[in-house]
């Protein structure tokens, strides 16, 4: 056993809080756990993070991260059903109906694409053998249910007192995390390494409705949710940023239980996945638990290979205008860089220079110029790829267009005159409180942890920091002037449209 | 079977030595000891009148300091509805006496200092988060802001205009549509159901504001919660020091209004074309924390689908048909009226009467058959079991503690809790849920495209729409008058 203490001796006890101690464990199959014992309350955040998302994904299963991460709580051969043999049996069957109904599906694509018929989901243009079949995958997945116990998994972290299960997929990872009382470290353990081993995804074809209803919730039956994926997808040109991460509902329907399989296989390799705890555990335990439990993945040969594709240089400024039901706003968009490298401290400092109560877009087109009632600004880092986004909501009797002259005019200030010294600073003196701010909640702080890891490795977390204090006036007008030119940028303009209501109840106004 | 049965025992006796059991259930854990602290133990009274619960916690050199402050939106004087909350928000926003709004929040931004105020419906609060080095100048701009809110003219306009501005939206998410029409059928005319309207917001003052502070704001009306590096005896003086000389008021505060409403039973729509999903609550009235069924109710929620994943009505709609992503119940107990029952769910529109008729079902299926004694065991172990997370953290500790206080909590609440959750039997469980579930006094709200909603899935056609539905229009945003 080869216990690798990463533990940063500091002088003062201030600086001390400021780096994260953590201890750092690397299994044989190549999973890496990182641990941070701290006392208090009896209690551990656990969590691991497979390092993919939907930007490994391809056209065609847009959305399976985020699909699997739901397949993920369904359970094992062992948690879940009653009978394993006859469940692998029903769904191997609900696969064949499946694969027969997507033939019929795909016909009625084709007459759709031809004009033959108007709506897909209509019951009265399937034919015969399509609705054969939608009785077969109803009845199939009665049998199913009979067999299931219902949501196990969930069932025996709840009795055992843990709490705020979930998951979360992003463009560039997956996550899945939990509280457990310290006494359960173990069954921890054995869950985590039990779905990751065993998985069984049942209940895959409901599942998809799920996610079908997710999505309605968060984009669809939104505001402004459709209009910003639109306006998302138009942004990346060559990149797989471009498609949402919950997927595009065509794909949703078409993704397989084998497209599942194969996924699996390869992105969640123990040499694709690191673990992490924070609370009240003995590291060594951890470390002999983590080796009797997560030691018996095994490797894949097969390493998951970056992203291929790297976004086009944009040559000419894109707009989109559209009218919702909201307040007219702008969102503009610029290219710039990923996580980690040279410029993104800068690009950091220049968000947080133009943000808040007292940055220069509140001061500027709130109070002084009084064109907007609240603006925005920030730079997102992803693993490949990264844009800044300036945003603004116009005042009552102002445009869009005002709204977003003036966001240029901020920039254009940037780029032509240095930050002064105090206000360089108060940016500095917030982000040094910032670093101990993180550290507050033993969730938050295994968070970051995982998704530092899955990206340039946990130790970013210490070595960001003395980055951004790094920074200085000259390197905030250098990148003021690099990424913001006009043909680099995208605009969303969102006008208000009139709520929709049906006649009878009268207009809004 | 038999088989599986030879190796379970196998594997029990392997266990002891370390393999890995075929089931978690057979996993062996040491008992979790927690006593919870005792607020006693954390309390101070200072010279001013003021409560103070002090936590130490030297991990970080950061300290946190809350209030509690006796007021709220009840208080609103009669068309001056949104007084409450502009107040609360300008305490922080509007500079104070001496310290215009640009000076004290660049003072505030330069020290890295979060501080923050607002009044709800039923309590103000404000906090300050600082690191421990710049306590002198964190509490002495949190005691200005308190005691000497300047209230600027410019930024009252602004705040003003803001909120014109964001209640012209009122009518286009569904889910802010959804959350006010449940409250005014449940609330009637109660001030917790009542509007911010143009007219309400434009006749309020600056001199109003001033003379809400007045009323409210002093030591006898404050609970502290206060958090983090410091020692007890040293952060008491400099509470006492910041806070000295400050007089209290004398008028008692009026009490809390009780909702004298009787809701009306039936199913409500409200129809929004664009939408293609329906967003539905269904509830009614329900109990007070001084009622002692308050925590069989609580579990009873929890086995029916106020427990994720392992309540029935997730199960149900969620997982068996896929009708949503989120659906679940919550029977919330009210601290100063009783609070409410309610079942929430979106679905696709034409699933909306499928998922009703589900979540219907299963209100009558807890009433009338007892829970079995799994699904009691896991909601009574997870409350137990997760207990000491309420008290996790000093900061958690410290607001635990004033808000227990701020709603006169008996002192014994958490220190029985535990018990009190564990006596509980299916029994209780179904006469709380024959008691206090309603079906017959059930509000259902709709929110969707309502042509998509009644014609319903052609699929499941054994689930119609009820014809007798109430149809609610969208108000006039700004003066909250309803067509017809």
């Amino acid at each position: 056993m080869k216990l690798r203490a990463a533990v940063i001796v500091c002088l003062a006890g201030i600086l001390q809080a400021q780096s994260v101690p953590v201890q750092e464990f690397v299994l044989d199959n190549g999973m890496k756990l990182l641990m941070v014992p701290r006392k208090g309350s009896p209690n551990i955040a656990a969590g691991w993070i497979a390092r993919v998302g939907s930007v490994d994904e391809r056209p065609g299963i847009t959305g399976i991260s985020h699909l699997f991460e739901h397949m993920m709580f369904k359970g094992t051969r062992v948690i879940g059903t009653r009978d394993i043999r006859e469940d692998l049996a029903i769904s191997a069957e609900m696969d064949r109906v499946k694969a027969e109904l997507r033939r019929e599906e795909q016909e009625l694509a084709r007459r759709l694409r031809l004009g033959e018929i108007a709506d897909v989901n209509d019951p009265k243009v399937r034919s015969p053998r399509h609705q054969q079949l939608l009785a077969d995958m109803d009845r199939l997945a009665r049998r199913a249910r009979d067999l299931i116990v219902k949501d196990e998994f969930d069932r025996i972290y709840t009795a055992a007192g843990a709490s705020s299960m979930n998951a979360a997929t992003s463009e560039d990872f997956t996550i899945y995390f939990i509280n457990v009382p310290s006494n359960k470290l173990e069954l921890w353990y054995w869950m985590e390494s039990d779905r990751l081993l065993n998985p069984v995804f049942r209940e895959f074809y409901t599942e998809r409705d799920v996610v079908h209803e997710e999505r309605r919730r968060s984009r669809d039956s939104t505001p402004t949710g459709r209009y910003i994926e639109q306006f998302e997808a138009m942004f990346w040109k060559s990149s797989p940023y471009g498609w949402p991460v919950i997927g595009w509902p065509s794909d949703l329907e078409a993704i397989t239980r084998e497209d599942a399989t194969s996924y699996y296989a390869v992105h969640y390799a123990p040499n694709n996945l690191a673990a992490c705890l924070v609370g009240d555990f003995e590291p060594e335990r951890a470390v002999t638990l983590a080796k009797k439990y997560f030691g018996r993945l095994s490797r894949s040969p097969q390493q998951p290979e970056p992203v291929r594709t790297i976004e086009m240089q944009q040559y000419g400024e894109q707009r989109m205008t559209a009218y919702a039901e909201t307040n007219p706003e702008v969102h503009i968009r610029y290219h710039t860089v990923a996580d980690g490298h040279k410029d993104e401290p800068a690009l950091l400092v220049m968000a947080y220079l133009l943000n808040d109560r007292t940055g220069r877009l509140y001061k500027s087109l709130v109070l002084d110029q009084q064109v907007a009632n609240s603006a925005f600004a920030g730079q997102n880092g992803m693993k490949y790829e990264g844009y800044f986004e300036l945003r603004g909501v116009a005042k009552p009797g102002r445009t869009p267009e005002q709204v977003e002259q003036a966001l240029y005019a901020e920039i254009e200030k940037l780029r032509n005159e240095p930050v002064s010294d105090r206000e360089l600073q108060k940016v500095k003196n917030q982000l040094s409180a910032s670093n101990f701010r993180r550290l507050q909640s033993d969730f938050f702080l295994m968070f970051q942890l995982l998704i530092a890891e899955s990206n340039r490795g946990w130790r970013t977390l210490n070595t960001d920091p003395p980055l951004l204090q790094a920074v200085t006036a000259a390197d905030v007008r250098r990148v003021a002037g690099r990424y913001f030119s006009p043909t680099n940028r995208n605009v969303l303009i969102l006008y208000t449209k009139r709520p929709s209501v049906s006649s009878a109840s009268g207009g809004s106004r | 079977m038999r088989a599986a049965l030879a190796l379970l025992i196998c594997v029990r006796a392997l266990a002891q030595d370390g393999s890995i059991p075929e089931n978690p259930r057979e996993l062996k854990f040491a008992p979790l000891a927690y006593t919870p602290p005792r607020a006693a133990d954390f309390r101070h009274k200072l010279a001013n009148g003021a409560v103070a619960y002090l936590v130490e916690d030297h991990d970080l050199p950061l300290i946190n300091i809350g209030v509690l402050i006796r007021t709220g939106a009840f208080l609103d004087p009669p068309g001056k509805r949104g007084l409450a909350q502009l107040t609360g928000s300008q305490i922080r926003a509007g500079g104070t006496r001496t310290r215009p709004p640009a000076v004290f929040d660049e003072e505030a931004a330069f020290l890295a200092a979060g501080l923050g105020s607002g009044i709800g419906d039923l309590e103000g609060n404000a906090s300050l988060n600082c690191l421990s080095k710049d306590i002198d100048a964190g509490l002495a701009l949190f005691a200005d802001m308190l005691r000497n809110p300047g209230f600027a003219e410019d930024r009252l306009k602004l705040a003003r205009n803001q909120m014109l501005q964001a209640m012209e939206r009122r009518n286009d998410s569904t889910e802010s549509i959804e959350a006010r029409e449940f409250q005014r059928l449940l609330r009637g005319a109660h001030f917790s159901a009542m509007p911010v309207t143009k007219a309400t917001l434009e006749a309020i003052t600056r001199d109003d504001l001033i003379d809400f502070h007045r009323r409210y704001y002093c030591p006898a009306n404050f609970i502290f919660a206060v958090s983090g590096d410091f020692r007890i005896a040293d952060m008491l003086a400099r509470l006492e020091k910041a806070f000295r000389d400050w007089p209290n008021r004398t008028e008692p505060i009026p009490p809390v209004p009780k909702p004298d409403f009787i809701p009306k039973p039936g199913v409500y729509v409200v129809d929004k074309r664009d939408v293609n999903q329906g967003r539905v609550r269904m509830g009614h009235l329900g109990v007070m924390i001084t009622n002692p069924d308050h925590l069989a109710l609580s579990v009873m929620n929890g086995v029916l689908g106020g427990s994720g994943f392992t309540s029935r009505i997730t199960s149900r709609v969620r997982s068996d048909e896929g009708l949503a992503y989120d659906a679940g119940s919550s029977f919330n107990h009210g601290n100063f009226y009783e609070g409410t029952f309610s079942v929430h769910f979106q679905s696709k529109n034409p699933a909306v009467a499928q998922a009703i008729a589900i979540v219907k079902e299963e209100i009558e299926k807890i009433r009338s058959a007892p829970v079995s004694e799994e699904e009691l065991k896991t909601e009574v172990n997870y409350v137990i079991e997760s207990f000491p997370r309420r008290f996790a953290t000093a900061a958690a500790r410290a607001s635990q503690f004033a808000s227990d206080e701020y709603i006169k909590l008996p002192a014994d609440y958490w220190q029985r809790y535990r018990e009190r959750i564990a006596a509980l039997t299916p029994a209780d469980i179904q006469r709380v849920a024959r008691q206090y579930l309603h079906p017959d006094r059930m509000v259902t709200l709709v929110v969707g495209n309502l042509e998509a909603i009644r014609q319903g899935n052609p699929d499941r056609p054994q689930f119609p729409f009820p014809s007798d539905f109430v149809q609610i229009p969208l108000p006039d945003p700004l003066t909250m008058v309803y067509p017809n």
